[in-house]
């Protein structure tokens, strides 16, 4: 069975920001590979849809964290921010400075 | 270092200098008075009934621990390939010949041989690639050039102690400074930070198998998807899995060995907080007010993946593997339960 959230359920909820801080924030992740992810959030290309949808999963799922799936952020990351609403608020701040979380 | 006499195969042959308080078996004479201890050594029939040991006592308490618990044997990967029911190749390092490093990001390494005297004493992990085929060592020589972590973390130079280390302390085995491996501070990431690593730390223990699963995995319609993608700045394909067997064998999960940190008060969240509260209590020169992190063996990698995690190439003009590893399944990762 596949170990990945993205990997078992391709078009399933968050399935965008469960992969893309799996990528970037993730132990495996390569050395740099945080600093690009927030380059890469501050100055979107035009055609990085991932980005987009990444953005607005990270605005839903601040929302209302209990929507992500259970564990599956975690299993990820492995964050040590203690629950999956503290790590998304320090990666918005980090990737979006003061921007609103919810915006439009 | 310690010295035993024995192995994990025959640890009753262990040297017992150190347990001055043992009883010698009535029908034999005391140790100390043993005249054989007083007579030269016969060389040939020394080789064949005594084998030096050369793991210091917390690593061959840590290989018994895994061997206790897992069942794992060191048994060359390609002894696999002859077990006629095992349904593995009978060439398994077929893939490995087959080998192309420009198809997994890395440069041609040239003359590995030359390579792996030349860079081992500073990178001590190419010892593992030391004697064996030559295609195994040519897949090194590349990897290593490459600025991926797979065969520095994850293979058969680290010893079962070092991953217990990795899992309970974060304990970096690519640190070579032992002060700063003790500290946590990882040993590729530049500037220095400190390691992260799973609550899991796994490693393929053959060197053979390594380089089977590296060529096998690069050559999975997944792992190419990934490998082709083209370059972009900052993007980067998202981490693969695929299944042990499929590159291994069905056996292959027996060269995969690992520790996984322990739960504490049934909460493995808990166990990663006292973790970091363990280690930053020492890196301040505090007293933890925490329990010393613990790792024990994972019980099997049956049914397990190999993981391959992607990173621009050192020129960043595309993709190559910057991790490669064994990871159970979920049920296993989660630790012995309270």
């Amino acid at each position: 069975m596949s170990a990945f959230y993205w990997e078992r359920h391709p078009d399933g909820p968050f399935s965008t920001l469960i992969g893309v801080t799996a990528t970037y924030c993730s132990p495996d992740a390569y050395d740099g590979a945080y600093e690009d992810l927030v380059s890469r959030a501050r100055s979107p290309q035009a055609d990085d849809d991932e980005m987009r949808v990444f953005k607005a999963e990270l605005r839903r799922a601040l929302a209302d964290p209990s929507l992500l799936p259970a564990g599956e952020l975690d299993d990820a990351v492995e964050y040590n921010d203690g629950s999956d609403e503290k790590f998304l608020r320090r990666l918005w701040h980090d990737l979006y400075g003061d921007e609103p979380m919810a915006g439009s | 270092m310690g010295e035993l006499r024995g192995s994990a195969d025959d640890p009753e042959h262990r040297d017992q200098s150190d347990q001055p308080d043992r009883p010698g078996r009535a029908d034999q004479p005391d140790r100390a008075d043993q005249p054989e201890r007083h007579q030269p050594p016969v060389p040939d029939a020394e080789a064949g009934q005594v084998r030096v040991e050369l793991r210091s006592r917390i690593e061959y308490a840590a290989d018994l621990e895994q061997r206790s618990v897992s069942g794992w044997e060191p048994r060359p990967f390609r002894s696999f390939g002859t077990d006629r029911q095992s349904g593995a190749s009978a060439e398994p390092l077929e893939p490995v010949r087959r080998f192309e490093p420009g198809r997994a990001g890395l440069p041609d390494p040239g003359d590995a041989v030359t390579y792996l005297d030349a860079r081992q004493p500073g990178r001590p992990w190419l010892a593992a690639a030391r004697g064996r085929p030559p295609e195994v060592q040519r897949l090194f020589a590349a990897l290593d050039q490459g600025g991926g972590h797979a065969h520095i973390r994850h293979e058969g130079w680290v010893t079962e102690e070092m991953n217990r280390c990795r899992a309970a302390r974060l304990e970096d085995p690519a640190q070579l400074d032992p002060a700063k491996r003790a500290a946590g501070i990882d040993g590729l990431r530049s500037p220095e930070k400190l390691h992260r690593c799973w609550e899991i730390s796994s490693r393929i223990t053959d060197p053979d198998a390594f380089a089977a699963a590296f060529a096998r995995g690069i050559e999975h319609p997944m792992v190419r998807a990934a490998l082709e993608t083209e370059f972009t700045a900052r993007r980067v394909p998202r981490p693969v899995s695929l299944n042990l067997s499929d590159l291994l064998g069905p056996d292959g999960h027996r060269c995969c060995t690992g520790w996984r940190l322990q739960p504490v008060e049934g909460s493995i969240k808990t166990a990663r907080d006292n973790r970091a509260a363990y280690l930053d209590a020492h890196a301040h020169g505090r007293d933890p007010d925490v329990p010393e992190p613990n790792a024990r063996p994972i019980g099997t990698f049956a049914a397990g993946t190999m993981i391959f995690a992607f990173g621009p190439t050192r020129a960043r003009d595309g993709y190559e593997v910057v991790t490669m590893y064994p990871r159970p399944l979920k049920d296993e990762q989660q630790g012995d339960r309270p």
